[in-house]
């Protein structure tokens, strides 16, 4: 009896927890050139953090009080936020849209989702400092304010996020009360996930709304909401096609036994990113045209619009069509690649570079700042492959996958 | 200078239009170009694009297969004519594919006889049986105990999954009764069609999606009452 109670918990450990491994075989797996890498990051960029909220931005960061944005709000909030679009984006296409065959690639999708609005809360943690004052928002009644709204709606679908990531950690767990309620309520979700990313995707745009001429012309748009917003769609779609590459070489035992078409999937959203994509880029002449604002396309920034708009926005999306249409996978990825790096430059610029061209003592990012934000990201890699290697997550439980088949 | 005067109203609104029109031109291209996607629409292109429902028969035809130098009776099941004169029997694919995987084989003794039209074997699974017809008279000198040992072997349901053998008096009078080559297809194709018919979206990709059928048809469609769409197509 006793020594039942006692090896029950301790094999589901080994089993769930170390993956079948004894302790010392587990610790000896872990050593790798990639953990090693990884480890050296966290064990600078953790003390960094600490570091932060001990001696505050001024001691950490290049910000100052015409500057008070930087890299921590443009790269692991701006462009957080925005590569974690996959979740709400593959959420409608399945749940919504009835677009059924992308379900193979939902819950990834909605991982990477969740993680990536975890790095961008413990960014702008870092960069507000004070987590305990975050009760605040909750209670203040700032319906006026963009931010309000920013911070509600990223709090509200970090939640949803949660609970559609908890379908598989319950699942794992195999705690079928929790998770038979909370599958039945994923449409639900969904349709939460979708409203609260509309909103807010949109308003992280509108905060530059107020500074038109504080933000480059060429950049700065009264329509710069919607572009934001179009812009998190093809951020989620190229992240999904990004994310699933490597997942496929990276975690390819999982998908042993299983008849996912991941071509087929990656080509369909290779064409819906190629019509985004290029909608997109007419919209942004439109802007500048709206903005009257063409006479600023000449100098550093002006060129540098171009190359944003030709090369990430442009080009994309002529790979895009130019790889659905002939079924070439490679091609595709390499578009969504490029597009994902577009959406970084583009949340970049707006945030850092061409924001407050008139400053001459312009914002450059300190060392530690890069460094956090390097760890934040290198955590949520680490997070992503933790819970895949354990969760059913690339693989359905096998409860869904017998009933479907 | 403050750079938001370069252009005038008129001016401006002109190229905003101008754009637009542009624009619209230009994506019918796009689309078009984006949409033709080359060949080969075995999965992704039918995925995206649900067929038209005059395409489908071609479609759910090509699940089955049909050998050329085999003679199908309507219920499912098949003749072919060996060089030392005996006749093999098994069950056709459609057959195959409608069951599924199955628990338990029963065939015929060597020496029975059997008729055309009447149960000669029986499929066997979750307890229930449905009964197969034997697509000529004769009587039975060979049984395929492999297949009734291991009925993974009716994957292969014109190889390895045959049934039993028989010595039929009346080959040529029973072959009357039975399809074969174009015929054998247009029958099939029937039986498809009526099949499709009953396919409800609880098959998720099978048919509308382009996928390929899957195993046990009838058991998906009905857990419950499986042996009672087979036996209808079976016409047992």
């Amino acid at each position: 009896m006793n020594s039942h109670a006692t090896t029950a918990p301790r094999s589901w450990f080994k089993e769930n927890i170390l993956l079948g491994m004894n302790p010392t075989d587990y610790v000896k797996s872990l050593l790798t050139p990639f953990n090693a890498v990884c480890a050296f990051i966290c064990m600078v960029g953790v003390p960094l953090l600490v570091y932060r909220f001990y001696a505050g931005l001024g001691a950490t960061t290049n910000l100052s009080q015409t500057q008070p944005w930087g890299l921590w709000i443009g790269f692991d909030m701006m462009t957080g936020i925005a590569l974690a679009a996959g979740g709400f984006t593959i959420g409608a296409a399945v749940e919504i849209f009835n677009l059924k065959e992308y379900h193979a690639i939902e819950r990834p999708a909605i991982l990477t989702g969740f993680l990536g609005y975890l790095i961008a809360v413990v960014g702008l943690i870092a960069d507000l400092g004070k987590p305990w004052n975050m009760v605040g928002i909750f209670t203040y009644n700032g319906t006026r304010s963009v931010l309000f709204e920013v911070a509600w709606c990223v709090a509200c679908y970090t939640t949803v996020l949660f609970l559609e990531f908890a379908v598989p950690m319950f699942e794992w767990l195999g705690l079928k009360r929790f998770y038979q309620p909370l599958r039945k309520a994923l449409l639900a979700l969904t349709v939460l996930s979708v409203m609260f990313s509309t909103m807010h995707q949109s308003a992280l745009g509108s905060l530059f709304i107020i500074a038109p001429g504080k933000l480059y012309p060429l950049w700065w748009s009264q329509w710069i909401y919607a572009f934001f917003f179009i812009t998190a769609i093809v951020a989620g779609i190229s992240m999904v096609i990004v994310e699933s590459a490597i997942s496929h070489k990276v975690f390819h035992s999982q998908f042993e036994g299983r008849h996912v078409d991941a071509s087929a999937l990656t080509l369909g959203l290779g064409k819906a990113g190629a019509v985004v994509l290029f909608a997109y880029f007419f919209l942004k002449l439109q802007g500048v045209i709206d903005a009257h604002a063409w006479g600023y396309v000449k100098g550093f920034l002006g060129a540098w619009w171009l190359v944003e708009m030709l090369g990430f926005i442009l080009l994309p999306a002529l790979l895009y069509a130019y790889g659905a249409r002939n079924r070439n996978v490679t091609v595709v990825r390499v578009a969504a690649a490029i597009a994902v790096v577009g959406i970084v430059v583009n949340r970049l610029n707006v945030s850092i570079v061409a924001w407050d061209y008139g400053n001459p003592n312009h914002y450059v990012p300190s060392w530690m700042e890069i460094w956090v934000s390097l760890t934040l990201v290198t955590l949520g890699v680490l997070a992503f492959r933790w819970i895949v290697n354990r969760m059913p997550v690339l693989h359905e439980p096998a409860d869904l996958a017998t009933a479907e088949h | 200078m403050t750079g938001h005067e370069f252009l005038s109203g008129y001016p401006a609104k002109l190229m905003e239009y101008a754009l637009a029109v542009g624009y619209l031109i230009l994506f019918i291209p796009f689309w078009r170009y984006v949409q033709g996607a080359k060949a080969a629409p075995k999965r992704v292109a039918v995925a995206v694009q649900a067929p038209a429902r005059a395409a489908e028969p071609r479609g759910v035809m090509a699940w089955f297969h049909v050998p050329e130098n085999v003679h199908l009776h309507p219920g499912h099941t098949w003749a072919r004519m060996e060089e030392d004169g005996s006749v093999t029997v098994g069950l056709d694919d459609f057959a195959h594919k409608l069951v599924g995987r199955v628990a338990a084989v029963a065939l015929p003794e060597p020496g029975a006889r059997v008729a055309q039209g009447e149960v000669a074997a029986r499929l066997g699974a979750d307890s229930k049986t449905v009964g197969l017809l034997s697509p000529v008279d004769g009587t039975v000198v060979a049984v395929n105990r492999a297949a009734a040992e291991e009925p993974g072997r009716l994957e292969d349901p014109y190889g390895k999954g045959w049934l039993f053998r028989v010595k039929p008096p009346r080959f040529a009078a029973n072959v009357r009764q039975l399809f074969s080559g174009a015929a054998a297809r247009e029958w099939l194709e029937g039986a498809s069609q009526a099949l499709a018919a009953r396919l409800s979206p609880q098959l998720g990709h099978v048919l509308q999606d382009g996928g390929t059928p899957v195993n046990g048809i009838a058991r998906e469609l009905d857990p419950e009452h499986w042996d009672e769409i087979a036996r209808n197509f079976f016409r047992t």
